[in-house]
């Protein structure tokens, strides 16, 4: 029996692509090869068209960031030894090291004086954390392996930390590979997602592609009774908008007012239209205004998702 | 007195040091071992030379250097009873202190890229310094005990007062003799506890 049967992935420099799948599908053990935790027997891994096993793996895993569910921070060691590890084993300097674990912790949200002769001990779960996620960009690694990262946290922290790792994401631009067994982290947190069975690939594609077109017949029940809720969060504005009509004029830019991005998932667009008791809202993307969009117009699409997902049972 | 007690602590320090430095090895060397059975083989010979009662180890001893044409009284046969006494508890004190550090935290080590003996030098081994140095002090006290038979063969230390004090039934030789083993006893536990402290890193000191 294989834990990695049939995987062929190719996964673009900046992308985050998820690794999704139940426990022993094999996601973990894919994602441990990349770092040469658990040796292939067979095929090959390319990172920049090198094959690893030409390398040296602990060089390999130096320069590759590696965060796992339990976090595993060094108890023996405050904030900054824990941060400081892979730099000093890179032979950084003490003054380089020392800013760069300053630029960590007020990335992650930790005020650096306070928490950088800190304990693990002495840290909430969420801290230790966003520790151990400054910890995994320590060096700077262009790859970053996560396995679970919040998964040993309670569901408001965890979805906190991720809000604000994907807000991360888009400082940082790395190429993140992160398993998770939670479908709504995957299409929350993927550019792609590689849903895997028995060490097979099911599907790979954009979350959006995922919940409306299904692979095949594991793919559809994996999404299972969850299929109207995730099409809620990969259908953007942007697929509900109408065409936009030359004589509407641009609204006033001047005045800040609520708006819509075009790739605002239909779940936030609800939240915005509820929150601010409008009933039409100007989108924008990438700062262009594209058009309106009324509440009535979502209203309908939601209803017609709805539809479509009782039929497809 | 005073020279007793030179010749006692003579022995023991060295014994110790001996001890600890084939303990620590040995016991770090068998948390690498892959083969169970040979582990449970080791620790089931350091542990029954821990049963047999001492006074019936240094008589073996002393039989068994004969044969060989060892001395037989002295320090050497006396070093090397208190040398095996004293393996056990730091043998196996240093194994389950090393085994029993979270995976978790050796795998992340791992991912890292750190070496495997920066991994033991700077993880496994501060991970594990509060049960090592309780093996190491058990073994001190215990050790100061036995040195006191070592007086039997000759190789001087406080036990030689003792056993003096017990043949005459003089109680200051008798006094001469326990009591600086007891002082001694008391006053290395009390070290090796600073020591302790000493090295264990602060994080692992702190109480919530």
């Amino acid at each position: 029996m294989k834990a990695v049967d049939d995987l062929s992935i190719e996964i673009a420099e900046g992308e985050t692509l998820v690794l999704l799948g139940t426990s022993g599908s094999g996601k973990t053990t894919t994602m441990k090869m990349i770092n040469r935790l658990i040796e292939t027997t067979s095929g090959e891994i390319l990172i920049d068209g090198r094959d690893i096993r030409r390398q040296d793996p602990i060089q390999l895993r130096r320069k590759i960031g590696y965060a796992i569910q339990h976090i595993g921070l060094f108890p023996h060691m405050t904030v900054a030894e824990n941060i400081a590890v892979v730099p000093k084993l890179l032979g950084w300097a003490v003054g380089r090291i020392d800013k760069q674990i300053t630029a960590l912790l007020t990335m992650v949200g930790l005020e650096h004086g306070e928490f950088r002769d800190r304990y693990p001990v002495q840290l909430s779960g969420g801290q230790r954390q966003r520790v151990g996620v400054a910890r995994t960009l320590a060096a700077d690694p262009p790859i970053i392996l996560m396995d679970e990262p919040f998964g040993a946290l309670d569901p408001i922290t965890r979805e906190q930390l991720q809000n604000e790792f994907i807000e991360l994401q888009s400082e940082i631009k790395k190429t993140i590979i992160f398993v998770t067994h939670d479908v709504f982290e995957a299409v929350k947190m993927g550019d792609r997602i590689a849903l895997i069975d028995s060490g097979r690939l099911q599907q790979l594609d954009t979350p959006g592609k995922l919940v409306e077109s299904p692979a095949n017949s594991f793919v559809a029940q994996f999404l299972g009774q969850h299929r109207f809720q995730l099409s809620l969060l990969t259908m953007t504005v942007k697929a509900i908008m109408p065409k936009m009509n030359e004589e509407v004029p641009s609204p006033d830019e001047s005045v800040p007012s609520p708006h819509l991005r075009a790739r605002s998932s239909m779940i936030e667009a609800l939240d915005m239209f509820k929150e601010t008791k409008e009933v039409t809202l100007p989108v924008y993307e990438q700062k262009q205004y594209i058009g309106n969009l009324e509440k009535s117009r979502l209203i309908e699409a939601i209803t017609q998702v709805l539809g479509q997902s009782g039929d497809s049972q | 007195m005073l020279s007793a007690t030179y010749e006692h602590v003579y022995l023991v320090f060295f014994a110790m040091l001996i001890a600890t430095v084939l303990a620590l090895s040995g016991g770090v060397y068998l948390t690498r071992c892959r083969r169970p059975k040979l582990i449970s083989v080791i620790l089931g010979i350091a542990g029954s030379i821990q049963t047999i009662p001492s006074l019936a180890l240094i008589a073996f001893i002393v039989v068994f250097f004969s044969f060989l044409g060892l001395p037989t009284i002295g320090t050497v046969p006396a070093m090397v009873a208190l040398v095996l006494y004293a393996l056990l508890p730091i043998l196996r004190n240093t194994y389950t202190g090393i085994r029993q550090v979270d995976t978790s935290i050796i795998e992340v080590a791992i991912g890292m890229g750190m070496k495997p003996n920066q991994i033991l030098l700077s993880i496994e081994l501060p991970l594990s310094l509060t049960v090592i140095m309780a093996g190491i002090r058990i073994s001190t006290v215990w050790t100061i005990g036995v040195a006191t038979l070592c007086g039997l063969i000759g190789a001087g230390g406080l036990g030689d007062l003792i056993m003096q004090g017990l043949r005459s039934i003089q109680l200051d030789y008798l006094l001469a003799g326990t009591l600086p083993a007891a002082a001694l006893a008391l006053v290395c536990d009390w070290i090796l506890g600073l020591v302790e402290k000493w090295l264990t890193p602060e994080g692992l000191r702190i109480d919530t």
